[in-house]
């Protein structure tokens, strides 16, 4: 009688460990199991940098959504689709660049927003894009010049 | 039976052209690409007449630049989105006052930048339309033979293809302005930005 409830304690315990393990692992994946409440945009970059989904988008260093996912088009270019936060409008003329916190850190989005009376309705594309930035081949081709 | 094909062969007819349109955007070298070429091309028989290289011939060689710049660029779409949302609260007499400071800012960076440009080239690499919008990418080969390029955003006003923004190195000419009117506008006026760009159209005039 005694070793069971001992038992049942143990397995009691291990199932919340389980639960735990798998709510942080959601949290911090930033995985969404219910379909998040936001809309769709996308944004086309000749060079993503290696973004990954679930990367920030930012306005004025504010989250407003994230990368939900890359993949590459007919062109060869980068087409990446953004959720963002229902309720944040972006104008039509807005900027979206793939930029580096610090030098060797994270990857991100940044909007910047435009001048437009218009904004980008649900599927819709942001236009304007500037992709990341290789400084490693700015360097080299400023430092040592290109033959 | 002979009629009936020469209308199956114009009903075909009349589906090709249908289609063509579509087709269209696909074309390496586009309307868009023609008169982004026809720009470079006008603006580099200038840089390399030896006749406007002479240094007194300076005055007469920005205008002429300003000239055929100004035809394709369209400064007021650029003053606009560098300005980002700020603009919609300014009024129409300040709107105005920002285009003309903007377009003098942008003459005396870039023009006198390229005037210093000779024998280089250009190369065009594609073109991409979206309804009334393309970018055109091209490659600059200067005399040295550094290859810079540099993306063309224009947009469609009626027949005619304008510029709204300049990609150069993969850096928008727009959003690196908006960035910093952002940064003035918070930390002074309007007032203080107008000023600012006075101050350096003086500074570079001089």
């Amino acid at each position: 009688m005694k070793k069971i409830d001992l038992e049942i304690a143990v397995g009691f315990f291990l199932l919340i460990g389980i639960f735990s393990l798998a709510y942080i692992s959601i949290k911090m994946g930033k995985l969404e199991v219910i379909g998040g409440k936001g809309y769709t945009v996308y944004a086309q970059f000749a060079q993503s940098g290696g973004i990954k989904p679930g990367a920030d988008i930012q306005i004025a260093g504010v989250t407003v959504g994230r990368v939900t996912g890359i993949r590459l088009d007919k062109n060869y270019e980068a087409l990446v689709s953004f959720e963002i936060d229902e309720g944040v409008k972006l104008q039509d003329d807005s900027i979206a660049s793939i930029k580096t916190s610090g030098l060797i850190g994270e990857k991100f989005v940044q909007i910047s927003p435009g001048a437009s009376e218009k904004f980008i309705a649900p599927g819709g594309t942001i236009r304007d894009t500037e992709s990341a930035i290789d400084i490693e081949s700015l360097l080299s081709k400023y430092a040592f010049g290109k033959i | 039976m002979r009629n009936r094909r020469t209308v199956a062969a114009a009903v075909f007819f009349a589906f090709c052209l249908a289609l063509f349109p579509f087709a269209v955007p696909e074309a390496y070298a586009g309307e868009a690409t023609e008169q982004i070429k026809e720009t470079s091309d006008a603006v580099i028989a200038v840089l390399n007449n030896k006749e406007l290289r002479k240094p007194e011939n300076r005055q007469k060689k920005r205008k002429k630049l300003r000239e055929i710049v100004d035809k394709r660029f369209d400064f007021g779409e650029m003053a606009k989105r560098s300005l980002g949302p700020a603009w919609s609260k300014r009024t129409p007499e300040e709107k105005k006052e920002f285009v003309s400071l903007f377009s003098d800012l942008l003459e005396n960076t870039y023009i006198r930048k390229i005037e210093r440009f000779e024998d280089e080239k250009v190369r065009y690499n594609s073109e991409r339309v979206d309804g009334a919008y393309a970018a055109v990418k091209t490659t600059v080969i200067t005399a040295k033979g550094v290859e810079i390029p540099v993306e063309y955003r224009i947009f469609k006003k009626d027949a005619k293809w304008e510029v709204y923004d300049v990609i150069i190195e993969g850096v928008s000419l727009v959003n690196n302005y908006r960035s910093q009117f952002r940064d003035i506008l918070n930390s002074e006026s309007f007032a203080g930005l107008l000023k600012r760009l006075r101050d350096k159209e003086k500074k570079e005039t001089e």
